[in-house]
């Protein structure tokens, strides 16, 4: 990240006029059915959304309220999801602001926050394992992935260890259509998290690591299911002064494929009602919407039907932007609550197109009892291929 | 606040909705009101229903600990910051919408807002004709309790002229009924003014002085189809001023009329037409900006001719624009609070009612008073009931520069006098009206029996209503 002027962004921080419709504004006309899924599923103070964080980051900032870890609380408990952004009426990027906020206050304590970029910078992966076990699905799919080629396909840390059949899908995807394809030998993190929770540094430590191996790899475009990745690779490494080749995550890429007839595809064996979870970080950070419904919609007997909020006003599944670690019970509550969005349009399926929001739905189906089938979008179509 | 008094309010709404927290108790210290000094509570409750509310008040009134009432923290004028040592009783959890298609009501929990309340009953066909600019995130009840206006007034009135009844916790934990719903027999809210005095008057408006409201019963009407959207210019205010008496007088069905001088249409203009999709045109010293509503087409074409006659009469000009009025009615939830944000300053406002032949006063005072403190802003007003114009200036301000901020405030004070002395009323009798006010020692020694006498260990809201 570019040094962060603190003139400017208190300046920002001030463009917040307090009038609160970042919390819960029902808007029709413009698709918000409340706007703050942090504030809906907690206890509800003004602390849960963007206008009291705010007011908490200029209080710390000017030394109003003490650097404590408790005092910072607001700054964590929140996604960054965006839908503030996409609501507020002044002239300021909230979501971004916060992001900031968290990077200059990174000397309050956050064991959180801390561990997490330990984890990353000792194991290249943040859930502790081995990291060569990263490419360990490659093993299944019945056929050799070099480490290097033109189309790189970074698998990323939660589809590589907690849900690798994304990535197993993605490959038997490609195969089908064509297409070549290189797995890293060993991959390092994005850094995500690390960059949304305020170690900028070890982010771009990190991040250069990473740019290194990218370039030994000889790629030429990078392929990505993950929406963390997605924003990570495409939109934050160039404010590190990264450049990287091209980064196109699945579903772009799989609408052009399909588009091209490229792909044969069977019909479910029975017409199932589908939905679409937009992932915060596909969707209102890099503007991708239609493609991942565009690939649904070309599965034969999938009937796609859309929640209450959708595209630019998802309500967020609660995974990202740190709270899945910061503050797991809150997380799980969020998705849980995006899952009874699917289940009051009697939606069977739930389909989204980021491994860090599927798994955080299946632990939100799983605190409702909801037996309600939650997959990406590339599982559903790998399922069908002829 | 001791950790005894905590820790039944924690018996009350369940731990999970009392905060002693000071980053919490910070946030709660200041609202939309802008240009207000904040102040820090000793800790804010979130009651999930009437009754916790009245066990809240209960307590509260026992220990004699200042309450400020408070939901969509939206309010412009100080009305609900808390008071030290004081409690801040969060409404929001106080939700249920419940329609009454025969009796053509609807009634909402405080913590329902507009945008909610105008989603569903959208889907009956109906509305609740008056929208305050914060409509996105102010709930029904709280804008009872300041009588809040907005696009629908010019037409129906301030929403206080909505309200068939009211649930209300008054200081003693006490739970009263207005309206005809304080029949426990009457089949849901039909009539306001049922028994004896006007009970549900007394708490719209009241700033939250008087009492908690907890539930409000409200007229719902069928939703207009038919619209004519219409801009008319004048050289001269006293032109301008008339024609909106007229159409008044002539019954044309004038939903939301604003009245701009050009300097304020320029600036408008500058921040929005791109935006909003104004075009350009040549507007004149004084324009009216009018969107009539009717449910029939024949009465609405029939009220645009009239309109348009009436405007010609009067030496005006049929503008013919309808891209602004058209923003002003059908992006009511949004355009006025873009218009707000939009530049970067903050601003103090300052809500008045004026006759429509006295809007220029206001202007002129507000005009006369920015150029003395040498700082920015603008007033546009709208026609906001029988014969009232709502005024709303906004000042503007540096928010890094105290020095100017405090300016912005000492000439507030000094236009709230002029105002006054102009004929100008509070459209919300904040605080800082107590030393505007002259002459009127006998209504606000009535007043302050009122208060005294409804809430006399004074918990509720001290201070706010009239200084009060």
């Amino acid at each position: 990240m570019s040094e962060i002027d603190l003139d400017e962004l208190i300046e920002n921080l001030l463009q917040c006029r307090r009038c609160g419709i970042c919390r819960n504004a029902v808007f029709e006309d413009r698709g918000f059915d409340g706007v703050c899924p942090v504030w809906r599923n907690s206890s509800g103070f003004e602390t849960s959304f963007m206008r009291g964080r705010i007011q908490v980051a200029l209080a710390l900032l000017d030394g109003t309220l003490e650097k404590t870890p408790e005092n910072a609380e607001a700054l964590f408990t929140c996604t960054l999801c965006g839908n503030c952004t996409e609501i507020c009426a002044a002239e300021f990027d909230p979501t971004e602001c916060l992001e900031k906020v968290r990077a200059v206050l990174s000397d309050i304590p956050n064991d959180v926050r801390d561990t997490i970029a330990e984890k990353i910078m000792q194991y290249d992966n943040p859930y502790e394992e081995n990291n060569q076990i990263k490419r360990d699905w490659v093993k299944e799919v019945g056929f050799e992935v070099p480490s290097t080629g033109d189309l790189l396909y970074y698998t990323g840390c939660t589809a590589g260890i907690r849900l690798p059949n994304i990535a197993k899908s993605t490959a038997k995807i490609l195969k089908a259509a064509g297409i070549d394809f290189a797995v890293l030998a060993e991959e390092p993190c994005c850094g995500s998290v690390m960059l949304r929770t305020g170690r900028v540094e070890d982010a771009k430590k990190n991040a250069e690591k990473l740019a290194e191996v990218i370039k030994n790899s000889g790629a030429k475009k990078i392929l990505v299911t993950c929406a963390g990745c997605l924003k990570t690779l495409r939109l934050d490494f160039p404010k590190l002064g990264i450049e990287l080749p091209e980064i196109l995550h699945v579903t772009e890429l799989l609408q052009e494929i399909i588009k091209e007839n490229k792909l044969e595809v069977t019909s479910l064996e029975k017409g199932a009602r589908v939905t679409y979870h937009d992932p915060c970080h596909l969707s209102r950070t890099a503007g991708v919407y239609e493609s991942p419904r565009e690939v649904l919609k070309a599965i034969p007997g999938v009937d796609l039907v859309e929640m209450e909020t959708t595209r630019e006003t998802a309500m967020c599944c609660g995974a990202g932007g740190g709270l899945r670690s910061y503050d797991a019970e809150l997380s799980k509550k969020m998705a849980a609550d995006r899952v009874k969005s699917a289940i009051d349009i009697d939606a069977e399926i739930i389909a989204t197109a980021c491994p860090f929001c599927e798994n955080n739905l299946i632990a939100g189906a799983a605190l409702i009892d909801s037996s309600i089938r939650i997959v990406d979008v590339v599982d559903l179509l790998a399922e069908r291929l002829k | 606040m001791n950790e005894k008094i905590i820790k039944k309010f924690e018996e009350i709404v369940g731990v999970e909705f009392v905060s002693t927290r000071a980053d919490v108790l910070l946030t709660y210290s200041q609202t939309a009101s802008l240009a207000v000094e904040p102040v820090i509570p000793a800790a804010v409750v979130r009651p999930a229903n009437t009754l916790e509310v009245s066990q809240i008040l209960k307590l509260a009134n026992q220990y004699k600990i200042p309450v400020t009432p408070r939901s969509g923290g939206s309010s412009l004028q100080g009305e609900a910051i808390p008071k030290p040592g004081g409690l801040v009783v969060d409404l929001l959890r106080l939700g249920g919408i419940k329609l009454y298609e025969n009796l053509r009501s609807v009634t909402v929990g405080a913590g329902v807002t507009y945008g909610e309340l105008d989603k569903f009953l959208k889907k009956h066909d109906l509305f609740l004709p008056v929208y305050p600019e914060s409509a996105l995130v102010c709930t029904v009840a709280g804008n009872i309790a300041v009588n809040g206006a907005g696009p629908g007034s010019s037409l129906f009135g301030c929403i206080g002229e909505m309200v068939l009844g009211l649930e209300v916790v008054l200081p003693d934990g006490s739970i009263i009924q207005t309206g005809s719903e304080a029949n426990p027999n009457a089949p849901g809210p039909f009539i306001r003014y049922a028994f004896g005095p006007d009970i549900t008057g007394l708490f719209i408006g009241s700033l939250g002085s008087f009492g908690i409201i907890t539930k409000a019963s409200m007229k719902t009407f069928k939703r207009m189809k038919f619209f004519d959207y219409n801009m008319y210019g004048f050289d001269t205010a006293a032109q301008a001023e008339q024609f909106l008496v007229e159409v008044k007088q002539n019954d044309i069905n004038s939903l939301f009329a604003s009245l701009y001088s050009g300097e304020v249409l320029d600036l408008f203009m500058d921040m929005l037409s791109e935006e909003l999709g104004f075009p350009s045109f040549e507007y004149s010293n004084r324009t009216v900006s009018m969107t009539i509503g009717r449910v029939r087409e024949d009465m609405m074409k029939s009220d645009a001719k009239l309109a348009c006659e009436i405007c010609e009469k009067l030496g005006g000009k049929v503008l013919g624009v309808s891209e602004m009025p058209q923003q002003e009615w059908e992006g009511r939830f949004w355009n006025f609070v873009r218009a707000s944000y939009a530049h970067g300053w903050h601003w103090k406002i300052l809500y008045h009612h004026q006759t429509p032949t006295n809007s220029h006063k206001s202007v002129d005072i507000i005009m006369e008073v920015m150029d003395k403190y040498r700082f920015l802003g603008h007033t546009a007003g709208f026609h906001s009931g029988h014969s009232s114009m709502n005024l709303y200036p906004h000042l503007y301000f540096d928010p890094q520069d105290k020095e100017e901020e405090k300016k912005v405030v000492e000439a507030h004070k000094e236009i709230a006098k002029k105002l006054f002395r102009s004929g100008a009323v509070p459209f919300k009798l904040a605080e800082f009206w107590k030393d505007a006010i002259e002459d009127m020692d006998g209504y606000m020694a009535f007043l302050r029996f009122l208060k005294n006498s409804i809430d006399p260990n004074n918990i509720m809201n001290l201070g706010v209503l009239g200084g009060i």
